[in-house]
C-alpha cells in the first residue's frame, strides 16, 4: 500500500479507565476508499477507538495518523464524525444546523447536502427539538455525508432507531459514499443490516483486534457471512 | 475569523431566551413598582426596590458563565464543538464575548426600562441629583463604570472556565476539583499581582479625579490615586490562565461520559 492510500494508521494505541482497559494496544492501518465495519460487543472498545480518532479522548500510549499527519487541529479538519449520542443544538432548526456546521469546513458540499437532505425526508425549517430518534439520525448522517471529508466515523449510526429511518441510513451511505476519494469507518453491533456495506472488517475484543481483513477472504476462509462469523466470534 | 463570528453567533443565539426573559422579568418588576408608586408605596420604599434586578446582574452573569459550558456537556453538544476544527481560544472566547453582549444588553433594557416608565417621575426620584450633576458627567462616569464591570467579569468569567474545564479533565469529584481550581486561580492572581508589581512601578498611577472629571462636580482636591502597577501583573496573570484554559480545552479534555 502506498503512503498516500492510508488514510488511518494507528500504532499501540492504548486508554485505560478505572479498573477498565478500553484499549490494550490497537495496531491498524485503514486504506483510502473502503468502508470499515468496526465490530464487537458492548464494551470492546468500539466508541473509545474512534474517540481517539477525532480527539475526544486522549490516549495514555501510541501513535495517530490521519492522512499521513499526526492528529492534530488541522487533522480534525478531515475527519466527518457521528456520535452515537444527540449532538445536535436543539434550539436550532435543521438548516440552522447545516449553515452552522459548513462554516467550519471547506468540504462541504451545499449540493449534496441539499440532496442528501430531499432523501433523508428532512424539513430544513424543522427544529431539532421536534424530530424523533430516527429523523435526528438521519440529520447527522446528512451533515456528516455533505462534506467531502477523507475520513468518515459512524459510531453506531443504527443504535435505537426505527426500521425505516435505518433503511434510508444505510441507502444514504451507499448513495454518497465517495470510495475514490473516502474511508469510512462504521462501528455497529447490528452487523446483519450493515454486512452488504463493508469492504473490510475489525473485530474488537476487551480492546484488542481479534480479527482484520477483507469481508470477502473472510467470508471464503470461514465459509460463513460476516453476521454468523460475528455470532460466532462473540458466542 | 468567521468560524469564530459563528460560533459567537451560535452562543449568542443560545442566550436569547434567557435575556428575553430576564429583560421581560425586569420591566415587570419595573411595572409593577410604577402602579404601587401610583397607589400605596412611598417613593423611598420603590427607590430602595427599585435597583433590585440591576443588582441581580452580577449574579447572574457569573451562573451564566458556568452555565454556558455545562450545557454543552449536558446536552452532549460539546461532541460537536470539540471536534471543530477551531483553536480552544475561540471557544472560550466566543462565549467570553456572549456574556459581555448579554450583560450589556440587559444593563440597557434596565436602565431604558426605568427611564422610560419612571419618565414623569423622574424629577421627583432623581431631581436633588440632577441639580448637583451635570447629565453629561453622569453619562460618561457611568460609561466608566461600565467599562470597569466588564473588566472584573472577565476576571470572574475566565476563572469559571478554567475552573470548569479542568473539573471535566478528572473522573470523580468534578464540583470540588471545580472549587479548589477557583480558589487555587484567584491565589494565583493575586500572587503574581504582588510578584510583577516591581517591574510595573514605572507605569503612573491613574488620578480618579481626572479620570471622573472631579471638578465638573466641584470637587478639586487630587488625592484619588490608582496604582496600576499591582492590576498589570494581575491582569497579566488572568491572561495566562485565559491561555491555560484554552489550551487545556484543545488538548486535555475528554468527553467519554
Amino acid at each position: 500500500m502506498i503512503d498516500s492510500e492510508r488514510v488511518v494508521v494507528i500504532e499501540g494505541l492504548r486508554k485505560r479507565y478505572p479498573g477498565v482497559n478500553a484499549l490494550a494496544g490497537i495496531d491498524l492501518t485503514l486504506s483510502r476508499g473502503e468502508i470499515w465495519g468496526l465490530l464487537g460487543p458492548n464494551g470492546s472498545g468500539k466508541s473509545t477507538l474512534l474517540k481517539c480518532l477525532v480527539g475526544l479522548v486522549r490516549p495514555d500510549a501510541g501513535r495517530i495518523e490521519i492522512c499521513q499527519e499526526p492528529f492534530s487541529r488541522r487533522a480534525k479538519a478531515n475527519i466527518a464524525f457521528v456520535p452515537e449520542v444527540d449532538n445536535l443544538y436543539r434550539w436550532m432548526t435543521v438548516q440552522e444546523t447545516m449553515d452552522f456546521i459548513a462554516a467550519f469546513y471547506d468540504d462541504w458540499q451545499p449540493q449534496r447536502a441539499k440532496e442528501l437532505l430531499d432523501f433523508m425526508r428532512l424539513d430544513p425549517k424543522s427544529k431539532v427539538s421536534t424530530l424523533s430518534k430516527g429523523m435526528k439520525a438521519r440529520l447527522k448522517l446528512t451533515l456528516a455525508l455533505a462534506r467531502k471529508a477523507p475520513l468518515v466515523l459512524l459510531d453506531e449510526p443504527l443504535s435505537g432507531i426505527d426500521p425505516s429511518s435505518r433503511d434510508r441510513i444505510v441507502e444514504g451511505i451507499v448513495r454518497q459514499f465517495k470510495s475514490e476519494e473516502q474511508t469510512m469507518v462504521l462501528s455497529t453491533h447490528a452487523v446483519g443490516e450493515t454486512e452488504r456495506l463493508f469492504d473490510s472488517v475489525i473485530f474488537l475484543e476487551e480492546g484488542r483486534v481479534r480479527l482484520v481483513g477483507s469481508a470477502e477472504d473472510l467470508r471464503m476462509e470461514y465459509g460463513k457471512s460476516i453476521n454468523d462469523l460475528f455470532k460466532e466470534v462473540y458466542a | 475569523m468567521g468560524k469564530f463570528l459563528r460560533l459567537l453567533r451560535k452562543d449568542l443565539e443560545a442566550s436569547k431566551w434567557p435575556v428575553t426573559m430576564l429583560s421581560g422579568v425586569s420591566l415587570i418588576w419595573y411595572l409593577f413598582l410604577r402602579l404601587k408608586l401610583e397607589s400605596t408605596w412611598s417613593l423611598s420604599q420603590v427607590m430602595f426596590l427599585l435597583w433590585f434586578p440591576l443588582m441581580f446582574l452580577p449574579f447572574w452573569l457569573i451562573w451564566e458563565s458556568f452555565q454556558t459550558l455545562r450545557t454543552e456537556w449536558r446536552e452532549d453538544t460539546a461532541y460537536t464543538l470539540i471536534v471543530l476544527p477551531v483553536p480552544g481560544w475561540y471557544i472560550t472566547l466566543s462565549k467570553l464575548l456572549a456574556m459581555f453582549v448579554e450583560y450589556s444588553l440587559l444593563l440597557a433594557v434596565n436602565i431604558g426600562g426605568i427611564l422610560v416608565i419612571f419618565r414623569t417621575q423622574l424629577p421627583e426620584m432623581f431631581g436633588s441629583l440632577l441639580q448637583e450633576l451635570p447629565v453629561s458627567w453622569l453619562i460618561r462616569s457611568m460609561f466608566i463604570l461600565y467599562l470597569a464591570s466588564l473588566g472584573i467579569f472577565t476576571y470572574a468569567i475566565v476563572f469559571i472556565q478554567l475552573a470548569f474545564v479542568v473539573s471535566k479533565m478528572v473522573g470523580r469529584l468534578q464540583g470540588l476539583v471545580a472549587l479548589w481550581v477557583l480558589a487555587l486561580a484567584s491565589w494565583f492572581v493575586n500572587r503574581m499581582g504582588i510578584l510583577l508589581e516591581p517591574l510595573f512601578r514605572w507605569v503612573p498611577p491613574v488620578s480618579l479625579d481626572r479620570l471622573f472629571h472631579m471638578e465638573r462636580v466641584g470637587v478639586t482636591y487630587d488625592s484619588f490615586l490608582w496604582n496600576l502597577s499591582p492590576q498589570i501583573g494581575i491582569w497579566l496573570a488572568v491572561l495566562a490562565l485565559f491561555i491555560l484554559t484554552a489550551w487545556l480545552l484543545e488538548e486535555y479534555v475528554e468527553i467519554n461520559e
